[in-house]
């Protein structure tokens, strides 16, 4: 397991180094520079020109690729462009927002796709197979944003059940402690504050949860139709253990794999912020933070993510997958 | 662990549970009747003045935690008032200005407002913000004869100075609590303003609290806070549902769609106030460029007059805009009336004309019409070019993000291109000089007019006169000469609109810098 794990990590550091080179020469060959964007329309060539050189932005690339390489080794990120505070905490300070979320989207969309995905598989080919089958794929191949949207729309806007954006009521005030809203809003004792969060979180995390779950749904249907079909199984019904135990203590066991890489996969990726959903719902977690990083060229704000998240990826499927597999 | 029923059977269960959760009702917290919410696109780029730039959010944070020395006064800003000074008097030279202090203000620490608390501030302001260089930077000296008396020494004449005074950059600190923090100042700002700072939480809110022993009177409301919500139609969607209650369209390039506007009219619960600016858009022509068609004033007048500037007005911007015949808003104390009369109006009959006596065959005539991003500028230039076409000049849109945007400007590699500016002061001077100064043009965005030297030598003959009469008689020249160059077409100012719950009163807009005070503001 040690010698599985070690050869997984190295075999991370090929892929780090690519996108490390990808991600930080794309971003520099986008025109127009942090110094334009940070003075604004107004400004003089002269005042421009004055941040640049503050700013070391006319170092040779190679140079900057160094000293961000060797930044990156030491543990430091760099330094944001905009605010001037250093990315890690940035990245950190945001950090709880996303994985608020996040965690919580994991967690519903397993709650609700296993159960669906057993129950699909189990009542193969029947009218509520059928529905699950359209639904999910529905969920699957509905852009994230689009679905953002229409949530939105529907349950903000026309029906008035839930809030609109954020992570909690905007004429509340908690101050920041651990910077996770729902345990910041019941330190704070605000009478209304925990209740505003949980309304707030509905729809964010339902977006995050779909794609999930519906994945989530076909894959342990797929896997389990086909589970239920092996000889182990009919030789474990045959010596006369009940449907229902060679269902869960069987049969689920072995679908469950893909299904974990699945979710390790997707958790990942989620850390790394669900972008187009974070601003639909003004959710002020990393993937945000990378959007408006682009979106002013603050090169230091996010090459880091996308590596980190490469990493993430890696090493947290590795580690499920093996978990899983019959010792 | 063992996947059993029974795990899935609980977790699904607190899942149903926590959605039969009751969600609390919009006005349900007894906080929201004494608390404005003010959407706004983005973070504060700085909360003090000596960081500050012309940035909207956090100029309108820092006028409503601090003070200026003067502002202008609601609802025309013709006139001065003095805040937390009560008289002032500018020498014959008008490099000269005294200002006598007003007595018994008290910054939110407790600690005394004075004379040296305005030098400190003033002083403190030029050493660090690189952004008042060409302004609080012309001061020589700021002498302090007593405590409630206050002299500033400019090193040339400058009567903007005043209008200077009134930025948000120009805002009082307090001495002592700059001391205390140090460079956290920025983040834990003091003031003599009507809110006092209490947090900012980043990509969330910043919260202000009122200060009850304001000078003019405590504000009616207890606490005002800046929820930051990067997309327009989010914000929207918030002032529709109640949880929030002011957003602005503040003449931004990349604000509410004005179609909503339709929306919001017919809606009771949401009031739309409308008020004058000073920014002014306009199609620009590269006139740096000696090769182009463009070089030729008959060419440049036939584009201006092929543009239906009613129809704009009234097709894209339904009433929000006005018009703009020159390089100054007919709101400016500057205005000289007769640009009206000298500027190309809509006649396409004219423009081809215009064109056949230049010589120049519009089909010939392929131009690619830069622009900023975003709908509204997107239906602007749709217009111009539906406008171009009629006269058969072919136009090809070309929206390009910022940053990307103006390096190309600069270059001078555009030959017709949609630009503006939102003066960030009170005076002709902000629109005129950077806009028109030949000088200025390989460094900044402007009109890229060819070198004249009268016209320059009157440009900052007309920023440093002292004497009022002069100035608006060297702008009048100034104005009349600009226009009849006809070196772009100007297209629209747009107003300052901002949307609100219907139960907000008391708000005032101020137009350059158009930022928002709150001190008055009610909810009934």
């Amino acid at each position: 397991m040690l010698a599985f794990l070690i050869r997984r990590l190295v075999s991370l550091v090929p892929v780090l180094a690519l996108v490390l080179v990808i991600v930080f020469s794309l971003v520099r060959l986008i025109p127009g520079d942090p110094a334009t964007t940070l003075l604004g329309p107004g400004a003089t060539d002269t005042q421009i020109a004055a941040l640049r050189a503050q700013l070391n932005l006319d170092e040779p690339a190679l140079l900057q690729f160094w000293h961000y390489l060797t930044g990156l080794a030491q543990g430091d990120l760099g330094t944001s462009l905009k605010s001037g505070e250093p990315v890690l905490s940035e990245v950190l300070l945001r950090l709880p927002a996303t994985l608020e979320i996040s965690v919580a989207a994991v967690l519903v969309a397993i709650v609700v796709g296993i159960p669906i995905g057993v129950l699909s598989a189990t009542r193969a080919n029947s009218a509520f197979d059928h529905v699950v089958r359209i639904v999910s794929l529905t969920g699957v191949s509905m852009p994230a944003f689009l679905l953002a949207l229409l949530l939105q729309l529907v349950f903000a806007s026309w029906l008035g059940w839930l809030p609109v954006s954020g992570r909690m009521s905007s004429y509340l005030f908690v101050d920041h402690v651990t910077g996770f809203a729902l345990i910041d809003a019941w330190l704070s004792g605000e009478p209304g504050a925990v209740t505003s969060v949980l309304s707030h979180m509905i729809l964010p995390v339902t977006v995050l949860a779909a794609f999930l779950a519906a994945t989530i749904g076909r894959f342990v249907r797929a896997a389990m139709l086909e589970t239920l079909g092996e000889d182990y199984v009919r030789t474990a019904r045959a010596k006369g253990l009940s449907r229902r135990e060679v269902i869960y203590n069987h049969a689920l066991r072995t679908s469950l794999l893909p299904a974990i890489t699945v979710v390790g996969l997707k958790f990942a990726e989620m850390l790394g912020g669900a972008i187009l959903t974070e601003t639909i719902f003004s959710w002020p977690g990393i993937g945000r933070f990378m959007f408006e990083a682009i979106r002013n060229r603050d090169y230091p704000g996010h090459p880091r993510d996308n590596a980190g998240v490469c990493a993430a990826v890696h090493a947290d499927v590795a580690a499920g997958r093996c978990a899983l597999c019959p010792a | 662990m063992r996947l059993t029923r029974r795990i899935f059977g609980a977790l699904s269960g607190a899942a149903l549970a926590l959605a039969g959760l009751p969600f609390a009702p919009h006005g349900a917290f007894a906080q929201e009747a004494s608390t404005l919410v003010i959407a706004v696109p983005s973070d504060p780029a700085g909360l003090e003045p000596g960081i500050n730039k012309a940035e909207p959010v956090g100029s309108e944070i820092i006028l409503n935690v601090f003070d200026t020395l003067v502002a202008w006064s609601a609802p025309g800003f013709a006139q001065m008032e003095g805040r937390l000074a009560t008289e002032w008097t500018i020498s014959d030279d008008g490099k000269t200005f005294g200002f006598t202090l007003r007595d018994g203000v008290m910054f939110h620490d407790g600690t005394p407002f004075n004379a040296e608390a305005v030098k400190f501030s003033i002083e403190r302001t030029v050493g660090m913000n690189p952004y008042v260089k060409a302004t609080l930077g012309l001061i020589e000296r700021i002498e302090t004869p007593s405590a409630s008396q206050v002299v500033f020494t400019l090193s040339r004449p400058y009567p903007a100075f005043l209008s200077i005074l009134a930025q948000p950059q120009s805002a009082i600190v307090s001495p002592t609590a700059v001391a205390a923090s140090g460079e956290g100042f920025a983040t834990n700002p003091v003031g003599t303003g009507p809110f006092k700072f209490r947090a900012y939480q980043a990509d969330t809110r910043v919260v202000l609290d009122a200060n009850p022993d304001y000078f003019r009177g405590a504000p009616s409301l207890a606490r005002l806070i800046y929820t930051i919500i990067p997309e327009a139609s989010t914000r929207r969607l918030e002032l529709e549902n109640g949880g929030v209650d002011i957003i602005q369209q503040a003449g931004q390039l990349s604000a509410v769609p004005t179609e909503e506007m339709a929306a919001f009219a017919s809606n009771p619960n949401i009031k739309i106030i409308e008020s004058p600016s000073q920014i002014i858009r306009q199609l620009e022509f590269n006139n740096s460029l000696t090769d182009s068609p463009f070089a030729d004033v008959r060419v440049r007048r036939a584009i201006a007059s092929a543009i239906d500037y009613d129809g704009l007005l009234a097709g894209v911007f339904g009433g929000t805009a006005e018009r703009v015949y020159g390089p100054l808003t007919s709101n400016s104390w500057a205005f000289d009336p007769a640009v009206k009369d000298l500027a190309p109006s809509y006649d396409p009959e004219a423009a081809k004309a215009l064109l056949a006596e230049a010589g120049v065959n519009p089909a010939d005539l392929n131009v690619k019409l830069y622009s900023f991003q975003g709908s509204l500028w997107g239906a602007v230039a749709t217009f111009v070019q539906a406008n171009l076409a009629d006269i058969g000049v072919k136009v090809e849109i070309a929206q390009t993000e910022f940053p990307s945007y103006r390096a190309l400007h600069v270059a001078g590699e555009w030959q017709m291109a949609l630009d503006g500016r939102q003066p960030w002061y009170n005076d002709p001077d902000a629109h005129i000089t950077i806009g028109y100064l030949s000088s200025l043009k390989d460094s900044a965005m402007t009109f890229r007019m060819p070198e004249n030297v009268d016209l320059d030598s009157k440009i900052l003959m007309a920023q440093g006169a002292a004497d009022m009469d002069k100035r608006k008689a060297l702008y009048s020249e100034i104005q009349k000469e600009i226009v009849e160059f006809v070196p772009g077409a100007f297209l629209f100012s747009p107003k300052l609109i901002v949307f609100a719950r219907s139960n907000i009163s008391g708000l005032v807009i101020n137009s350059a810098p158009p930022l928002n005070e709150y001190w008055s503001v009610s909810k009934n």
